[in-house]
């Protein structure tokens, strides 16, 4: 079977690097294979990335509150490219005044976000999700 | 073949430089006239220079506070500085937004347009160039304290250039923090070539009788290590500013959270600082206070509780270490920018372990701290010699050869020219450990001191000591814990 695919990044000029680079070690050491684009990653850069890796989903990362702003029309851009099962996740501080999370949430599912997590989630919790998302697609597993 | 060199950019040259510079914004020619800043400089209280503050502090035997702000819209911002000075602060470092920092200032236009017509903020920033040197200005003189702005390598000369002639007096020629931190993509030649920018600057200023202080961040601790490398790199920061003319640099100590090795670093600065800057001849070079910082990239508290409990054992650490500034975050910072509020409550409690810790003049005489002082110093002055010796007397040849081949580095850093083979965990005390060493030349005995440490931990949990409890420790500050345990 094919290996899953999963690309890595923080948005826009979002440079809280951590989390994303730990992220992409643990799904490594899970045995997905990784397309790591690091901290301040356009929008732009992910699609192409997918398109070019075949990627079954993004797993984005953001903590600098202004993702919202980057990720204007990210998911009709995705449609197209011909994206369209990419699965597409986000996690992190997602606005910039103290707000709750369920307003991130509906906000960023709006936006065409498949999953969206608060800050400090185990990447495993984005783990098991993604696999039974992937079985409801009925795709690799 | 390396370009740049420690020597001081000669005067013609900068100015040439200069026009490039403000030829990246069309307002930047017509709104900063050097002249008419140093002349705007001269003109404002002591109470404006960052110097004399923290030389205040010092001197007084008191302790600042340096919270970080900046919100997008004026009125807004005001408030915050005044609100600020309602708890005494006088010291601002002072935050541009993201799209500021990368030189994308019509999004940061479009950011500050609809932060104003939603009356929310959209920026998670000042955007100091938007705004302008009139507006600045009045933002400025609209409080007491002096000013201290943020920025990364992309936009840093005409942040700089915006600040200075806005009325504020320090700002970190710091090109390691966008190493750790900030700027993915840049090498790091054109990092120095950055800092020497704004180190000449401050030293234009200099010679009109304006100390401009420049803040040294140094290559950021991001996770478990110990500060070796931070601090050499303050060092090689500072020397880099002080041949280029600047008067005065401020270090930056960098918590990690043990008692005794956060207290050990404080004791070090006061002498290392003056060492090399002495060794290098710049007597004339200023050191105006030290500035302790709570560790900034470890995972925060997200309940107030324990977020309050983190912030006071920082505060009462710094005020015991007897530092003269020292920078803690809000109750809010898991959640985002914090609000007035948050400020206000988070720097009264900090206040207050201030006053009543430092009243109390402890000496705290410890053979452990004596110890880590020791391995610290002698780590510190090996990486140094070594650094010396790839640039062949050098500074700055020296740095960009000791990156590449990793005899300077720090794990998880945004920067893809990293070599990023350092790791680290805590020992059974909670102090930093390194247990990769990756290239960094440090001497036989350090290592052994740290391999011991390790291997107590080891033996203690019975488990390796690897990457994954490096990253459990790191989580562990924000469960109330310095070593991090697995689930």
């Amino acid at each position: 079977m094919d290996k899953i695919t999963i690309i890595t990044g923080t948005v826009g000029v979002d440079a809280h690097v951590i989390g994303t680079k730990i992220i992409s070690r643990v799904l490594r050491d899970e045995g997905f294979n990784v397309v790591e684009l690091g901290a301040q990653t356009p929008p732009e850069e992910f699609i192409s990335a997918a398109q070019e890796t075949a990627a079954d989903a993004i797993f984005m990362s953001s903590l600098y509150g202004m993702a919202e702003m980057d990720l204007q029309g990210f998911k009709e851009k995705c449609l197209e490219a011909g994206l369209d099962d990419l699965l597409l996740y986000i996690g992190g501080i997602l606005g910039v005044m103290r707000h709750d999370f369920n307003d991130d949430e509906e906000k960023f599912k709006k936006l065409g976000f498949d999953r969206v997590y608060p800050p400090e989630t185990d990447v495993k919790v984005a783990i098991a999700d993604l696999k039974n998302d992937l079985k409801v697609k009925g795709g690799k597993v | 073949m390396i370009k740049v060199k420690q020597t001081k950019i000669d005067e013609e040259k900068f100015m040439e430089m200069r026009k490039q510079t403000l030829a990246l914004w069309p307002k930047a020619s017509k709104e900063i006239d050097l002249d008419e800043a140093v002349a705007y400089q001269q003109s404002l209280p002591e109470d404006k220079s960052f110097v004399k503050v923290l030389q205040k502090y010092s001197a007084e035997g008191k302790m600042g506070l340096f919270p970080r702000q900046g919100t997008p819209i004026v009125e807004n911002e005001i408030e915050l500085l005044q609100s600020l000075n309602s708890v005494g602060v006088r010291l601002f470092p002072f935050t541009t937004d993201s799209y500021t920092r990368n030189l994308q200032l019509d999004k940061a236009q479009a950011g500050l347009e609809e932060s104003i017509k939603t009356g929310k903020a959209k920026l998670n920033g000042y955007p100091l160039i938007n705004h302008g040197v009139k507006t600045n200005r009045r933002v400025i003189e609209s409080c007491a304290g002096a000013m201290d702005p943020r920025c990364s390598q992309k936009a840093n000369s005409l942040v700089g250039e915006y600040a200075f002639a806005s009325g504020m007096t320090a700002m970190p020629a710091s090109f390691f923090g966008w190493i750790a931190g900030y700027d993915k993509k840049a090498t790091v030649e054109e990092c120095i070539d950055t800092a020497q920018y704004l180190g000449r600057l401050m030293g234009y200023y200099a010679e009109q009788g304006v100390i401009i202080s420049s803040d040294l961040h140094g290559w950021l601790p991001n996770g478990v290590v110990p500060t070796y490398v931070n601090v050499a790199t303050q060092i090689i920061e500072a020397l880099t500013a002080a041949h280029q003319g600047c008067k005065s640099v401020h270090p930056q100590a960098n918590f990690q959270g043990n008692y005794v090795q956060d207290i050990a670093e404080v004791r070090l600065f006061r002498k290392i600082f003056r060492k090399y800057l002495d060794k290098y001849g710049f007597q004339d070079v200023l050191i105006p206070g030290i500035i302790a910082s709570q560790s900034p990239l470890y995972a925060f508290p997200q309940d107030v509780g324990t977020a309050y409990g983190y912030i006071c054992y920082i505060a009462n650490l710094a005020a015991t270490a007897g530092v003269d500034a020292c920078s803690v975050k809000t109750i809010d910072e898991a959640i985002g920018v914090p609000s007035i509020e948050s400020h206000i409550q988070t720097y009264r409690a900090a206040n207050w372990i201030f006053e009543v810790v430092r009243s109390q003049k402890i000496e705290v005489n410890n053979k452990d701290i004596d110890l880590e002082v020791a391995m610290a110093e002698k780590a510190i002055d090996a990486i140094m010699d070594k650094v010396y010796e790839l640039g062949d007397g050098d500074i700055t040849h020296g740095t960009i050869k000791a990156v590449a081949t990793g005899v300077l580095d720090s794990p998880f850093s945004i920067n893809i020219h990293a070599q990023d083979k350092v790791l680290g965990v805590r020992d059974l005390s909670g102090a930093c450990r390194l247990i990769e060493f990756g290239n960094l030349p440090l001497p036989e005995d350090v290592k052994d001191f740290h391999r011991e440490k390790v291997a107590a931990r080891e033996k203690a949990e019975g488990r390796k000591m690897d990457y994954y409890v490096s990253i459990d420790d790191f989580w562990a500050i924000s469960k109330g814990r310095l070593l991090g345990t697995r689930n």
